[in-house]
């Protein structure tokens, strides 16, 4: 059968346990009396279909919870990953000052051109809060990746965070793809497959706020 | 019958106003909030004989995982060709598949084995938009 997208891209979620990775993939709440059958098991990925200026985008997120406790996340879910969220909590400051190992780890396991942003989860949570947003600025300058913001819990922020990273790759592999062959008649290193010029609807679950 | 039969399995009346040519006619959406799982004439009609867990287990029955049978599905060949969809930590070479986004499920399954996927035609609904 044919194709019916444009891109696809594999992005992964990373940062210390507890920093709500696994919240910004899973929205699930149950109530007392029955236990969802799909919360017991948990995610694994998920497949989301975006718009990104009239191109047909999908992205497979895939979530590393249970695996941060090795401290490194295992080569395979590097692999072929074009993004990376690198998420921490503004109520834990371990897991602020632990991005910088993160990073470490990707440049040590991931592809050189893997496009990164940095998350602040749980911004919520005011009182509790030990890190603050111009520190986050400040890394983010440091080594020049983006940050936002975000509250897995409002839904404040996750899905815009989604959008700007894939559109970073779309961007990064366009140019690349401009570069090797000017006519931009070949494909380059991702999955680029037919052009969609058909608009589709905003989906819902665009948010409020705007980046940094 | 003409000699030209093909595979195509017998659509049940109740589910004639959706399939068309074998495939899903309409729009296939979470039954909860309305995501959109699949698009139109992407997806093929099969039936099968499988179990598949209840979405809410009771949580008297521990340690046991209630299911029942369903024979209705949907085929998707390419994981891709979701629009929007969960999938599961394995067990025992399955993957559940689940709302992506209110996490509902499991409204189908994945094959580890055959890397197809099958959704349950009656934990979905089907609309035109």
């Amino acid at each position: 059968m044919a194709k019916t997208y444009d891109y696809l891209f594999k992005l992964l979620l990373i940062g210390d346990s507890g920093v709500g990775k696994t919240s910004i993939l899973f929205r699930f709440s149950e109530d007392a009396f029955n236990i969802s059958f799909i919360s017991t098991i948990g995610i694994d990925f998920k497949i989301r279909t975006i718009d990104l200026d009239g191109k047909k985008v999908k992205l497979q997120i895939w979530d590393t919870a249970g695996q941060e406790r090795f401290r490194t996340i295992t080569t395979a879910y590097y692999r072929g990953s074009m993004g990376i969220m690198l998420v921490y909590d503004v109520t834990n400051e371990k897991s602020f000052e632990n991005i910088k190992n993160w990073i470490r780890n990707i440049e040590e396991n991931a592809s050189a051109d893997v496009e990164k942003m940095i998350l602040g989860n749980k911004c919520d949570l005011e009182a509790k809060r030990q890190v603050s947003k111009e520190r986050g600025e400040q890394l983010a300058v440091e080594y020049q990746i983006k940050f936002i913001e975000t509250s897995a819990k409002d839904s404040l922020n996750v899905e815009s965070a989604f959008y700007t990273l894939a559109r970073d790759i779309k961007a990064k592999m366009e140019k690349k793809q401009e570069a090797s062959n000017p006519a931009g008649a070949r494909s380059g290193g991702g999955h680029q497959l037919r052009a969609n010029e058909q608009q589709r609807k905003p989906t819902s679950w665009l948010s409020r706020c705007s980046l940094l | 019958m003409s000699e030209v039969e093909h595979k195509e399995p017998p659509v049940a009346n109740e589910l004639k106003d959706y399939i068309e040519d074998g495939k899903n006619k309409m729009i296939v959406k979470c039954k909860f909030c309305g995501s959109k799982i699949l698009d139109k004439n992407s997806a093929t009609f099969i039936t099968l004989q499988e179990q598949l867990p209840l979405m809410l287990q009771d949580s008297k029955q521990e340690g046991e995982v209630q299911s029942e049978t369903i024979t209705d599905f949907y085929h998707v060949e390419n994981m891709f060709t979701f629009e929007n969809i969960g999938f599961t930590h394995t067990v025992a070479n399955y993957k559940y598949l689940s709302c992506a986004d209110c996490d509902a499920g499991p409204v189908g399954y994945y094959n580890m084995d055959t890397k197809h996927s099958y959704v349950a035609i009656s934990r979905i609904v089907q609309g035109d938009n």
